[in-house]
C-alpha cells in the first residue's frame, strides 16, 4: 500500500513512517500541508494520513482542496483535539476517519488498513464470504459450511464489520465506533465479551478458529 | 493635566461637541428672537403712525390747514411720542419737530436747491420709509435715532409727515442681543468647566479600572476595583469586572487543583512503571525474561496514565463550560439507555450478575451524546465491578413526575455509606474497600461534571437493602432536564 503521511512534527513523523513501513507499506512523508498537497497531486496513493494542525496549509485546508479537485483517496485525520466538534469539522472537510493523539500504532495501522480496504471493495455486495463463512445481507442469514448460525442483530453487525475487514486487525475502539457508533471509553472490555459470544457461535465445534485475538491490537477474522 | 491629553479624553470631547451644538442652537434662537422683535416693533410703529396720520388728515379735511397746524404745534410742545412735519406744496416747512434739508435734486450735483423732507425721493401719495434724524436724548447728548414714518399729500397741496421714533426699540434690541451673547458666553464657560470636572471624574474612575486591569495583566489576580455603591454605570462596570475576576480566580484555582491532582495521581503509576522498567531491564540483562513482555506491560501502564489524564481534561472542560452543554444534540434518552444496556449486558452476565433494563421511550433530551454515554458507562461499569457474583444490576430510564429525565442504575453490591456519598463524586476519591479494584477515582467525578454541564445532577441513594448476604446496594440516579419541545 502507498501511504502519504503529512505531519509537521518530525519525531512523530519518523515513528509513524517507521511503523507503517514495518507493516509492509510504501510510505512518503511531507512536512506540511503545502508539501502534502503537492505530493498528493502527483497521485498514486491509497491513503493519506494527515495531521490537522500544521504551519502554512493545515490538514483541513489541504483535504478540502484535494476533495475540490476530485481526489477521493481516503483520509485519516490525526489530531490532538478530540472533542466532538473537532471530529465533526474533520469529517465534514472530507476526512474518512479521525484518530486522536496519542494513539497506539496498532490503532493507526488497523485504521489505515481499513480505509485502504474500503476503497478496494467498493460496489454493493449482497453476500459476504470469508473462508467457509457466508453472510447473506439481504436474507440476513449466516452459514458456516452447511451449518446455519443464529445471530442477534448486534452480533450480525459485528460479524459483518469483521467480514468486510477480513484478514485485517480491527481494534476494540474501532468496533465501538463503527458497530455501536459511540465514542467513549467503556472502562472494562465490554467489546471482548461481545466478541467471545460471537466466537462461541461461529467457531465452536469447528476445527479451524476464524476469529483470532491479535495481541496488543484487537481482533482479526481469518479465512 | 496637560491640555493636549485632555483633548484626547472622551468626556471632554463629548462636552466640547455638546457645547458646539448648543452654541449653534442658541445662535439660531437668538437670530429668531432678534428678527421677530424687530419686525414686531416695526409693525406696531406702523400701526401707530397710520392711526395718528388718519386722525390728522381727518382734522385737516374738516377744519383746514390752520387747525391742523395748531394741533401739530400743541402735540410738539406736549412731547407726543410722534414726530411731525407739515410742509407747503414746494416742500418748505410750515411747522413740526422735524426739519427739511435743502439739497440738489436726486441725480444732480448742482443746480437749484430744493427742500427735501426726511423721506427722500417723495413721489406723492402715501409713502412709507425709515430714516435717521438728529435728536438730543434725556442726558442732553446728540443722538441720531431711527424713525419710521409716512408722508401724505393733503387735498390743499400741503404735505404731512408723521413718524415714530424707533430709538427705544433699537435700544431694547441691542440690550437683548447683549444679554443673549452674555448668557451664551456664560453657558460656554460653565459647560467647559463642567466638562473638565466631568472628564476628571470619569478619568479618575477609569483610572481605578485601568489600574486593576494593569495589575491583572501583570499577574495579580487578587486586584479588585473599589466599588462606591453609587449605582452608576462605572460602578456596575467595576462590579462586573470584579465578578469576572472572581470567576477567573476560581477557575484558575480549579485548574491548579486539577493540575495538582493530576501530578499527584500520575506519580504512583509513573513510579510503578519506572520500577517495572528497571526490574525488566535487570531481568532482561540477566537473560531471565523476554524484554518484549516487560515493554508491553509498560505500554499498558502508559495507556492507563493517558486515560487518567484525558478524564481530568474532560472534567476540566465540562466545568469550564459552566452549565452550558458542549455540542448538544436532541435525541431519545431511551435509545441511549437501550444501547448501553445492550453493550453491558453480556459483561454483567459473564460475571454472574442478573442484568435487567426498564426503559421508557420518547424521553427527548438535548445533550452531548458521547459525554452522557460516558457518564452512564462509568456508573454501569462501577455497578458491575462492585456487585459480587449472584447479585443484580438494573438500568432504568424514565420521566420523573417533575418532567425531568432520569437514568438510574441500581445494584445489590455493598453500596456506599451515607457519610461517603457526597465525597465519592470528588476527584480521586476512592473508598477503602475499592482500593483493590483498578480505577482512577475519577469515574463519578466525571459523571457529576457531565450532569452539571447539562443542568442536571447526580443522586446517590441506598439500593434495595440487605438480603441473603447482598446489599444494601447503591442506586445512582442521573437526572437532567427534558428537551424543550
Amino acid at each position: 500500500m502507498r501511504i502519504l503521511v503529512v505531519e509537521d512534527d518530525a519525531e512523530a513523523a519518523t515513528a509513524m513512517v517507521r511503523g507503517l513501513t514495518e507493516a509492509g507499506n510504501d510510505v512518503v512523508h511531507a512536512v506540511d500541508g503545502a508539501f502534502g498537497l503537492l505530493e498528493a497531486q502527483k497521485g498514486g496513493y491509497d491513503v493519506y494520513v494527515v495531521d490537522r494542525m500544521m504551519p502554512r496549509l493545515d490538514g483541513i485546508g489541504m483535504v478540502e482542496t484535494l476533495r475540490k479537485d476530485g481526489d477521493q483517496t481516503p483520509v485519516l485525520f490525526l489530531s490532538a483535539m478530540g472533542e466532538v466538534e473537532d471530529r465533526v469539522t474533520g469529517l465534514k472537510a472530507g476526512g474518512d476517519d479521525y484518530l486522536v493523539k496519542p494513539y497506539a500504532f496498532a490503532e493507526l495501522i488497523a485504521r489505515v488498513d481499513a480505509l485502504a480496504r474500503r476503497r478496494e471493495t467498493g460496489g454493493v455486495q449482497t453476500v459476504l464470504k470469508v473462508g467457509d463463512l457466508e453472510m447473506n445481507l439481504i436474507a440476513r442469514t449466516v452459514h458456516r459450511g452447511t451449518t446455519e448460525i443464529d445471530l442477534q442483530p448486534r452480533e450480525f453487525q459485528l460479524l459483518e464489520f469483521l467480514m468486510r475487514h477480513a484478514g485485517q486487525s480491527v481494534t476494540r475502539t474501532m468496533l465501538l465506533e463503527k458497530v455501536w457508533e459511540y465514542h467513549f471509553d467503556p472502562q472494562t472490555n465490554v467489546i471482548d465479551v461481545h466478541i467471545s459470544r460471537l466466537r462461541a457461535k461461529i467457531d465452536k465445534g469447528f476445527e479451524h478458529a476464524m476469529l483470532q485475538t491479535v495481541r496488543g491490537a484487537g481482533y482479526r477474522l481469518e479465512p | 493635566m496637560k491640555l493636549p491629553s485632555l483633548f484626547r479624553r472622551t468626556p471632554f470631547r463629548l462636552t466640547l461637541l455638546f457645547l458646539a451644538l448648543f452654541a449653534a442652537a442658541a445662535s439660531a434662537v437668538l437670530a429668531y428672537v432678534y428678527f421677530a422683535s424687530a419686525s414686531e416693533a416695526q409693525a406696531r410703529a406702523e400701526a401707530d403712525v397710520r392711526a395718528e396720520t388718519s386722525v390728522l388728515t381727518a382734522l385737516y379735511r374738516t377744519r383746514g390747514v390752520d387747525v391742523l397746524n395748531q394741533a401739530l404745534v400743541e402735540r410738539v410742545t406736549k412731547r407726543s411720542p410722534y414726530l411731525y412735519l407739515l410742509m407747503r406744496a414746494d416742500g418748505s416747512k410750515i411747522t413740526g419737530d422735524l426739519s427739511v434739508t435743502e439739497r440738489s435734486p436726486a441725480g444732480t450735483t448742482n443746480g437749484p436747491l430744493t427742500n427735501v423732507s426726511p423721506i427722500e425721493n417723495y413721489r406723492g401719495g402715501e409713502q412709507w420709509a425709515t430714516f435717521r434724524f438728529t435728536d438730543t436724548d434725556a442726558a442732553g447728548n446728540v443722538v441720531r435715532n431711527q424713525a419710521l414714518g409716512v408722508q401724505v399729500t393733503l387735498s390743499g397741496g400741503e404735505m404731512l409727515l408723521v413718524a415714530e421714533d424707533l430709538g427705544d426699540t433699537e435700544k431694547y434690541l441691542s440690550r437683548l442681543t447683549q444679554a443673549l451673547w452674555a448668557a451664551m458666553g456664560m453657558v460656554l464657560l460653565l459647560g467647559a468647566g463642567g466638562g473638565l470636572i466631568l472628564s476628571r471624574n470619569v478619568e479618575r474612575a477609569m483610572g481605578r479600572l485601568n489600574r486593576v486591569v494593569t495589575a491583572v495583566q501583570e499577574g495579580d489576580l487578587k486586584a479588585r476595583v473599589e466599588v462606591r455603591r453609587s449605582g452608576d454605570e462605572l460602578d456596575e462596570l467595576g462590579a462586573g469586572l470584579n465578578a469576572m475576576l472572581d470567576r477567573l480566580q476560581a477557575s484558575m484555582a480549579s485548574i491548579r487543583h486539577a493540575g495538582d491532582a493530576i501530578a499527584h495521581d500520575l506519580r504512583s503509576p509513573l513510579t510503578r512503571m519506572r520500577a517495572k522498567l528497571e526490574v525488566a531491564l535487570i531481568d532482561a540483562e540477566a537473560g531471565k525474561i523476554d524484554g518484549v513482555d516487560a515493554l508491553q506491560l509498560s505500554l499498558s501502564e502508559a495507556d492507563e496514565l493517558l486515560k487518567t489524564f484525558n478524564t481530568v481534561l474532560a472534567i476540566a472542560r465540562l466545568q469550564a463550560a459552566a452549565g452550558r452543554t458542549p455540542d448538544p444534540e436532541k435525541f431519545d434518552a431511551g435509545s441511549l439507555a437501550a444501547d448501553m444496556a445492550e453493550l453491558y449486558e453480556p459483561a454483567a452476565e459473564d460475571k454472574g450478575l442478573e442484568f435487567s433494563a426498564e426503559i421508557e421511550t420518547g424521553l427527548l433530551i438535548e445533550a452531548n451524546r458521547p459525554f452522557l454515554a460516558q457518564a452512564l458507562a462509568n456508573v454501569i461499569d462501577n455497578a458491575i465491578k462492585y456487585t459480587p457474583a449472584g447479585g443484580a444490576v438494573m438500568l432504568r430510564a424514565r420521566r420523573r413526575s417533575s418532567g425531568d429525565i432520569e437514568f438510574s442504575i441500581t445494584d445489590t453490591g455493598p453500596g456506599v455509606p451515607d457519610a461517603d456519598r457526597g465525597r465519592v463524586v470528588e476527584r480521586f476519591v476512592r473508598l477503602d474497600n475499592s482500593r483493590t479494584e483498578p480505577g482512577s477515582g475519577l469515574g463519578l467525578s466525571l459523571v457529576a461534571a457531565v450532569l452539571e454541564a447539562h443542568g442536571g445532577r447526580v443522586q446517590l441513594d441506598e439500593g434495595p437493602g440487605e438480603y441473603g448476604g447482598f446489599g444494601p446496594g447503591l442506586r445512582v440516579a442521573l437526572i437532567l432536564p427534558a428537551a424543550a419541545t
